[in-house]
């Protein structure tokens, strides 16, 4: 099995993120289960991060909108 | 028989001349007899009769994703146009109902796409249809306030899918959705299978949300009653049948409960009956269980439905014209 390779931390490749506003913001699962407001910017990230299982395009493409 | 009976009438060939309306093509259609518009001819016919019996209630059974691809506001207009009674529908073609109603949208796509692509841009193909990830997310959002309301409004009793599809349809403040034209029209709709759609996921996100109290509590069972007792109620039932699966046997089983059967059935798909699913068996399949009569007024088109089925409404809508009022076979509210 390939190693995951280390991310830079961002919502955005978070596993619990889905698009939102694509690419600026994402909707996070789990603080839309805590009530939070669960609309983030994609180039943020909280101490919960975990790193995604599978890729995307939504950092790519929110670094080129930056 | 005789050998001359055999042989008793001949092919017509088709003649397009001129301007020709959806119904004189279908005439067309019917002259020749022959394969598939032979078969779209004598459904069409079929559903005329339907409509023309005053003491029929009409099924629609929703299965495939035809709302998604378009059929959307066909199915709310022969709703509030009382072209049909009752539908039985997948969760699913529900789910993209909703969607369009809290301002998602589906987008003309291609079979070729390359789906790792439209999966790295969260993007959902169905065939060639394409939905944005974005849209199942306000979906769900809106979904979740949604079950928090109605479960407080039946503060802890359970409801039928019938009952939950009214629910959603008071909530939804668009003219073209479906539920909400059933809502509208006192026309029930059953989602034997609910759960297997986005509503389930939705529900997930009411319980965690709600730490597991005070839930909205659905009980498909309780659909069973409430589906046969229209059936009783009915002089005869006919079908229009999307497809087929869940919902398909959903609506002949409950005219089998009745031990009276289908009356007039019209079956539209591209299933086989060879490995011995539901969506691809024959009417007269059908006939052995008791859940179509013997004698029913009975076809099956296997075509694309989101060509035949807007061709039946256009053919039926122009030969009854506008004048034609249809009530329905029974009082559904009070029913249920």
């Amino acid at each position: 099995m390939k190693a995951k390779t280390k991310a830079e931390r961002f919502c955005g490749n978070c596993d619990t993120h889905s698009a939102y506003d694509y690419p600026k913001q994402v909707f996070c699962m789990k603080r839309f289960r805590e009530k939070k407001d669960p609309i983030v910017k994609t180039l943020w990230h909280c101490e919960d991060w975990n790193q995604s299982s599978q890729e995307c395009n939504c950092i790519e493409d929110a670094k080129k909108k930056e | 028989m005789q050998r001359k009976e055999i042989l008793g009438e001949p092919v017509k060939h088709i003649e397009v001349d001129g301007k020709l309306t959806v119904d004189q093509l279908i005439q067309q259609f019917k002259n020749s007899g022959s394969f598939g518009a032979g078969r779209l001819s004598v459904a069409c016919d079929i559903y005329e009769r339907m409509l023309r019996d005053k003491d029929c209630t009409i099924f629609l059974a929703l299965a495939g994703a035809v709302v998604p691809a378009g059929m959307r506001s066909l199915v709310a207009d022969m709703i509030r146009e009382k072209l049909i009674d009752v539908v039985v529908s997948t969760g699913a073609n529900m789910v993209h109902d909703t969607i369009e109603a809290v301002g998602g949208h589906h987008y003309k796509g291609h079979w070729l796409a390359n789906d790792y692509v439209l999966y790295r841009y969260h993007v959902y193909r169905i065939y060639d249809v394409f939905v944005p990830e974005e849209d199942f997310v306000k979906l769900d959002i809106n979904l979740s306030e949604f079950y928090d309301q109605i479960a407080d409004e039946h503060s802890g009793k359970t409801i039928s899918s019938q009952v939950f599809a009214r629910e959603l349809g008071e909530r939804l403040n668009d003219k073209k959705s479906i539920l909400r034209a059933a809502y509208e029209s006192n026309v029930p709709i059953f989602l034997p299978a609910v759960r297997d759609s986005e509503f389930g996921f939705a529900y997930t996100l009411h319980a965690s949300r709600r730490k597991n109290k005070n839930l909205l509590q659905l009980d498909a069972f309780k659909d069973v009653p409430e589906i046969i007792d229209i059936c009783r109620k009915s002089e005869r039932v006919g079908m229009i049948v999307i497809g087929g699966g869940v919902p398909r046997n959903t609506i002949q089983s409950a005219a089998l409960a009745t031990k009276s059967g289908m009356d007039y059935a019209v079956v539209i798909t591209m299933d086989r009956p060879e490995t011995g699913g539901l969506s691809g068996s024959t009417l007269e399949e059908t006939v052995s269980w008791g859940k179509v009569k013997g004698s029913a007024d009975k076809v099956m088109v296997f075509a694309d439905a989101m060509i035949i089925l807007p061709i039946m409404v256009a053919s039926a809508k122009e030969r009854l014209g506008s004048g034609f009022k249809r009530t329905y076979a029974y009082s559904q509210r009070a029913a249920l």
